[in-house]
């Protein structure tokens, strides 16, 4: 049985907010959520910093519901971009376990489909969508194993906002026939979310088929989140990682050879 | 050729022309009261909201509405099963406040909703 995957969850400072929000996502029965850091490139000096470690998050993570496992919990980078040259690919993406783009323009939508390295292509939900989805830079993401990705609390907060999701999501659905499409939340708020199933059932609002649309929360996710890990390994082939040691431990080292020292001065 | 097949076949097509869906209303603030009556008015405003006034026109019956739990039991025919679960989905605000329905449980089988296997606890 496939597992459900959010794979948007605004990032807030707010700690006990974001806590919450992942409680209830597990609670909802997801498996896996992403913790979404959105850059604008449009505003000068935007630095992408690197993401917190979620093991920060909890202590104990949260139960997934119907599944006895704690929940997984990842980051995400979402690029605003609207100029081909501010996008750039750095060494800060590695930190992030998915990227996303937000192309402005219909330029860059096709430069994100054909040629930039990220996993999802954001779709405008919130304002109609400024160019036609064409079909060979749809197709062109399709066969590099590209996910569109909609979200749909906009879609929950605001009757416009229902009616730009609802016509975007039926002219992508046009050109790409229901294939790689997967639906996210974008919650900023517990009470935004909803269920895997909902969703499954909200998809058919968007034009995609049953099967679609369940797999628009479940397998599609999953293939996004192997496409992401492809990113650290050389052709997906070799994977080199460090060794990274939890913060606590290693502020205990630093002390320790202090310590020491001063054991070492006073004898 | 026999005269009489020694065996019948049966196929069983689901007979049932309703589903059953067990909701949970959440509302933010835990301090408002609703009864049975504005809770139908509160779904079929959201039906409205997403499908207009024809879009909207289908029947449905809430069998069972617990005012202290929010929970309810709806029934629904089910040609009219996607738009009413939609139309929960994407309500987002009760009188301005937020709030969110959770689908327990769907089934064409009324007495499915009597338990739920998820929260069976085994000792």
């Amino acid at each position: 049985m496939a597992v459900f995957v959010d794979l948007n969850i605004s990032h807030t400072v707010d700690k006990k907010r974001l806590q919450n929000i992942i409680e209830t996502a597990a609670h909802l029965g997801y498996s896996t959520v992403a913790i979404n850091h959105v850059v604008d490139l449009q505003q000068k000096k935007q630095e992408i910093g690197k993401p917190k470690c979620v093991s920060e998050l909890f202590d104990q993570f949260p139960i997934v519901q119907g599944k006895s496992r704690p929940i997984k919990v990842l980051n995400r980078l979402t690029l605003v971009v609207s100029e081909a040259s501010h996008f750039r690919p750095t060494n800060e993406f590695k930190s992030y376990d998915v990227v996303a783009v937000f192309p402005k323009t219909e330029k860059l939508f096709h430069a994100a489909c054909m040629s930039f390295d990220v996993d999802i292509i954001c779709i405008a939900v919130t304002e109609k969508q400024p160019f036609y989805f064409k079909r060979p830079p749809v197709n062109g993401a399709i066969d590099r194993g590209v996910f569109f990705e909609i979200s749909y609390v906009p879609a929950i907060k605001d009757s416009t906002m229902r009616r730009y999701t609802i016509s975007n999501s039926l002219s992508l659905m046009e050109t790409c026939k229901g294939k790689n499409v997967i639906v996210s939340s974008g919650a900023e708020k517990p009470l935004e979310l909803r269920g895997p199933y909902d969703i499954a059932n909200l998809g058919l609002l968007f034009g995609l088929s049953e099967g679609d649309a369940k797999a628009a929360v479940s397998t599609n996710c999953r293939a996004v989140l192997l496409h992401g890990e492809t990113r650290k390994t050389a052709l997906g082939i070799i994977h080199t990682m460090k060794k990274i040691e939890p913060t606590a431990e290693r502020r205990e080292e630093e002390e320790a050879p202090v310590l020491k020292r001063a054991r070492t001065e006073a004898v | 050729m026999g005269e009489h097949a020694s065996y019948e076949r049966l196929v069983f097509k689901n007979a049932s022309v309703y589903h059953y869906m067990k909701i949970d209303l959440i509302l933010e603030s835990e301090d408002k009261r609703l009864n049975a009556a504005h809770f139908k008015q509160l779904i079929i405003s959201a039906l409205r909201d997403l499908y207009g006034e024809i879009g909207a026109a289908f029947p449905f019956d809430v069998l069972k509405f617990e005012e202290d739990t929010l929970t309810a039991v709806l029934r629904v025919y089910n040609s009219g099963l996607v738009k009413l679960w939609s139309a929960l989905t994407l309500l987002g605000s009760y009188h301005s406040e937020p709030c969110a329905v959770r689908v327990t449980q769907v089934s064409p089988f009324l007495l499915a909703l009597s338990g739920n296997s998820r929260e069976l606890e085994l000792d």
